[in-house]
């Protein structure tokens, strides 16, 4: 395990710039999910530290030691692809032992390593077979064992789930987190599904654009967001942003006036009123009718069932405000028709409030 | 598309494919039907020989020595006069027996052997090397190496009879048979080594970049993948083009007219059969003999390469 | 100064690249300058120049032998480019359809195009000899067009025809692989489409097939015109006395009366043609 250091990385593709000011600090042993849309910058951040690409400007560390100048095979690093890039001469075992017959290790550490990762991802009967005979989840698995018995410093993953069907993924979602506990191995994963991020990481770090966003906790990114990007990347179905005005003391949207504690902002708002955007996550609300604590929490009237969309336990409206439209996630004590009215109770502590020029987060 | 052909349509399309094939094997069979008759059958234009003659092959395969028959009878009285001197004897019989000894086709078959594979073999290194840099290393003024290829290719070694020769004849290479060899060598190399670059590197590209990714972060230099990854991926393509080469070497004529006509011992198979037909041993079942021994070595290499050559070597590596 | 994982596979290129520019530099680059250099003397087979300025280039203007070797190259093109991709187009259509034993026929037309020159050019003057081949025989005694025996390869001019023949014989394989890559490349619903709207078997070919394969007959044409113009063993080893510009060079250079400056001058010009078809082939074709 090391500790892995991003210092003030810039980094150009002939005349695009790609990566701007990436600062990041992982410590020992932290499962990191960089995640973003495509293009945001994620898979170069990666390749930088596997040594693919070279740095344009700043300094990389891998355990306070600069990479910058090392090639990808003195790294110490072990990289699971995206289309697995296994070996298609060599056999499972051979795709395994690779790296480990490269490194010159003795025939009783292979053997003891290779006998691990395949107990782990249960590739035991798969041994002898070539990579063409297998199926996506079984040569994912395989690119995972060829990592993880090499003993690498830092585990890196480049979207390896998204070749993968929904099943699948959430299958081997769980083997990643058993590899990571058994093996403790500073990881950084790159993926553009979030729910992958918020399941796997310790930290994650939202991108877009060559920027960092956001880094944190899946739960800060998930309930204080610092702009209304992450705010809507992160959950699902994502954050309603609406439009609305906020005036000292109240918050005025679609014509109601929602009272809020001035603290809550943490600016000064003019009395004549700023355009603001207001938003609350669908799971948030609550049904008036089954609201618990309904004393200290908001209520928006009046809102209009547009469609209904039953997913089992929960049901998920979509409604209109106005012209607005949002999104409700409520159970099933909740008992309504589409074209009918309902009104929404939420916890306004719960909610956010962000400058419609900046797009920053005004109640953090 | 499905519907069954008339009668007349598969008649049709029989008749088309028989003519192609005739038009294309008939030469060969030609060749094969002359090398077996004896000289009073050549002119008959049946195929099939009304006595089969192996002598011809004998002769050429080195089993059978001199060719007493050649010597008309009324010599054959002369030199059975006592009176004749040795001398005077042997100097009649070389000029009926020489030709046992003027065709050594074992002898010219290892030149030519040695020579091709020698040339393909070097080219074939060469060009893995090449290759592998201009299509998979990223380094200023590689495309400009790329485009070139294809016109280094196309200006083949023909336009550049004269100077070659000059050049060779200047370092002095021309004067021996071991520089005149050497020249030939050089020479084969560069005619086989652009489109052994080319073709490489055109397969080079089809393997996917992240196969070698994996090779490096898991400790592979980029030496080491060439012969660990790349080169094991590659051998149809490898066996492909090193045939492809032996066999422009093996044709060559040229070149090896203007460096070996002098050094009879050293000619290649083709310089062999040309002289040897313009020789006064030039007999018809001797020459188609001598072409059908040249032609089976190449035959067989090209069956080979057509029952190896299959696609998707880097199936499985990769999701496509 | 330490370098980057990038600017050490730009060093690796460059050395594992050396190589082969160095012997193509060597015995291509160098020779075609070289080349020029010597169009401007007066060279004997020993080495030795002498400075005649524009003097080669000027005998080339007035000579005939020259000229009459521009034709018979001129002719020699158009014959064999020409035949060798409608005989190419025809075999690939044939093929394209289905009969049995359908690989095992497409295996044995290669042949002729594997097969060593050496080892089959005396099969075809054989086939052409006055006294023992199969030609005559047939066209005079069989077939009864031609009243007397005649030897087609010791006539400059018949012998052309012998020439432009064999190497349709021996080339119209590799083009007809491209060819038929390609037409197997053509999806077959364009053709169901073109059927149900009335196009016969020649219609389909004229507005389906024929479209598609523009690309490929037009490189084929360009190919096999600059492969050809560098043709020797092809036409010297089966009829010698058909003088196309390269063996018209090799006469000049290496017997009779050696005049390798003279030579030189010759090859200059072939290089020049050769330049201006592969600039065309390279703007056109592949649209660089």
């Amino acid at each position: 395990m090391a500790s892995v250091i991003f210092e003030n990385v810039n980094k150009w593709f002939g005349k695009t710039k790609v990566l701007h000011n990436i600062n990041l600090e992982i410590e020992e042993s932290e499962f990191v999910v960089l995640v973003g849309p495509s293009g945001c910058g994620k898979s170069t951040t990666l390749r930088l530290l596997a040594g693919l690409e070279d740095i344009t400007e700043g300094k990389i560390y891998i355990n306070d030691k600069m990479v910058n100048f090392l090639e990808p095979q003195h790294r110490n690093i072990a990289m699971v692809f995206q289309n697995y890039a296994l070996y298609p001469h060599k056999n499972v075992q051979e795709n395994i032992i690779f790296g480990l017959k490269r490194a010159k290790a003795s025939k009783d550490l292979i053997e003891s390593r290779l006998d691990k990762a395949s107990k782990m991802l249960q590739l035991q009967d798969l041994l002898d077979r070539k990579p063409a005979q297998l199926s996506g989840g079984q040569r994912q698995r395989v690119a995972m064992g060829r990592a993880i018995v090499r003993d690498a410093d830092v585990f890196l993953y480049d979207e390896p789930l998204s070749n993968l069907d929904a099943k699948l993924r959430s299958q081997m979602r769980y083997e990643i987190r058993r590899i990571h506990r058994e093996y403790q191995t500073t990881s950084i994963y790159v993926t553009h599904d979030q729910v992958e991020a918020m399941t796997l990481g310790d930290r994650v770090v939202v991108m877009r654009d060559g920027f960092i966003e956001q880094e944190g906790s899946p739960m800060d990114l998930y309930l204080k967001p610092k702009n209304i990007f992450v705010a809507t990347f992160i959950g699902a179905p994502s954050m309603n942003i609406l439009d609305a005005i906020l005036y000292p003391g109240y918050i005025e949207l679609e014509d109601q006036k929602l009272p809020l504690d001035k603290h809550l902002v943490k600016e000064s708002i003019p009395p004549a009123g700023k355009k603001v955007k207001f938003g609350i996550r669908p799971d948030f609300f609550q049904d008036e009718q089954h609201a618990s604590g309904s004393e200290s929490l908001t209520t928006l009237k009046n809102v209009r069932i547009d469609i209904i969309e039953p997913l089992g336990y929960d049901r998920e409206l979509n409604l209109q405000l106005g012209n607005q439209n949002l999104k409700a996630r409520l159970d099933l004590r909740t008992v309504v028709k589409e074209s009918e009215t309902i009104n929404l109770c939420f916890d306004m502590n719960r909610a956010h409030i962000f400058d419609i020029e900046t797009e920053k987060n005004l109640t953090l | 598309m499905n519907r069954k052909r008339s009668l007349l349509q598969n008649i049709f399309l029989t008749l088309a494919i028989l003519t192609v094939l005739f038009f294309c094997l008939f030469p060969f069979i030609q060749i094969l039907s002359t090398s077996l008759k004896h000289q009073f059958d050549w002119g008959n234009p049946s195929l099939i020989p009304v006595k089969f003659n192996f002598d011809a092959y004998k002769e050429l395969l080195g089993f059978v020595g001199s060719t007493e028959e050649q010597i008309p009878q009324t010599i054959k009285k002369l030199l059975d006069n006592p009176l004749i001197t040795k001398e005077q004897r042997e100097k009649i019989l070389s000029k009926y027996i020489s030709t046992s000894d003027v065709f050594p086709f074992p002898r010219f078959f290892l030149n030519t052997f040695l020579l091709s594979s020698s040339a393909a073999s070097i080219s074939l290194a060469l060009a893995v090397f090449g290759a592998y840099a201009f299509s998979r290393l990223r380094f200023g003024g590689r495309t400009i190496i790329q485009r070139s290829t294809l016109f280094v290719y196309m200006v083949g070694g023909v336009m550049l009879m004269v100077p070659l020769y000059q050049m060779s004849v200047k370092v002095g290479l021309a004067k021996t048979v071991w520089g005149s060899l050497f020249s030939l060598l050089l020479i084969y190399i560069i005619q086989t080594l652009p489109v052994s670059l080319y073709m490489l590197g055109n397969y080079f590209r089809t393997i996917p970049y992240s196969i070698e990714e994996a090779a490096t972060t898991d400790g592979c230099s980029r030496i080491q993948s060439i012969f660990l990854i790349i080169i094991p991926l590659s051998v149809p393509m490898l066996v492909t083009v090193f045939v492809y080469c032996f066999i422009i070497a093996w044709n060559e004529f040229l070149f090896a007219s203007v460096f070996l006509k002098q050094y009879h011992n050293f000619h290649t198979l083709p310089l062999a059969l040309q002289s040897l037909f313009v020789s006064k041993n030039a007999i018809w079942d001797r020459i188609m003999a001598a072409s059908m021994l040249t032609l089976i070595p190449v035959v067989i290499c090209f069956l080979f390469v057509m029952r190896h050559l299959s696609g998707g070597l880097a199936e499985g590596g990769v999701k496509e | 100064m330490e370098l980057t994982p990038a600017q050490r596979e730009s060093q690796l290129g460059w050395r594992l690249i050396a190589p082969c520019l160095g012997v193509i530099g060597l015995l291509i680059i160098y020779p075609i300058v070289y080349n020029i250099y010597l169009s401007f003397f007066d060279v004997k087979l020993t080495g030795d120049k002498i400075f005649i300025g524009l003097a080669n280039y000027e005998k080339l203007l007035t000579d005939t032998a020259f000229y009459g070797s521009v034709l018979t190259t001129f002719i020699y093109l158009v014959g064999t480019v020409f035949g060798t991709t409608l005989v190419a187009l025809l075999v690939a259509l044939l093929m394209n359809l289905e009969f049995p034993l359908r690989s095992l026929v497409r295996t044995l037309i290669l042949l002729p195009y594997f097969a060593p020159v050496i080892s089959v050019v005396f099969g075809w003057q054989f086939i052409f000899d006055p006294v023992n081949g199969i030609y005559n025989h047939v066209v005079v005694e069989v077939l009864g067009i031609a009243t007397e025996r005649h030897n087609l390869i010791g006539e400059p001019k018949t012998a052309l025809f012998v020439v432009i023949v064999f190497d349709i014989w021996k080339h119209f394989p590799i083009s007809y692989l491209l060819i038929v890559s390609k037409l197997q490349s053509i999806n077959k619903d364009h053709y169901e489409a073109a059927a149900i709207d009335g196009y016969g078997p020649f219609g389909r070919f004229i507005h389906v097939t024929l479209p598609e394969l523009y690309f490929v007959l037009g490189t084929l044409i360009i190919l096999r015109l600059i492969w050809n113009l560098n043709k020797f063993e092809d036409v010297f080893l089966l009829a010698p006395n058909v003088e196309t510009l390269p063996i018209f060079t090799y006469y000049t250079a290496f017997t009779g009366i050696i005049d390798q400056g003279f030579a030189a001058t010759i090859s200059v010009v072939q290089f020049m043609v050769l330049s201006f078809l592969i600039y065309f082939y390279v703007k056109k074709v592949l649209r660089w």
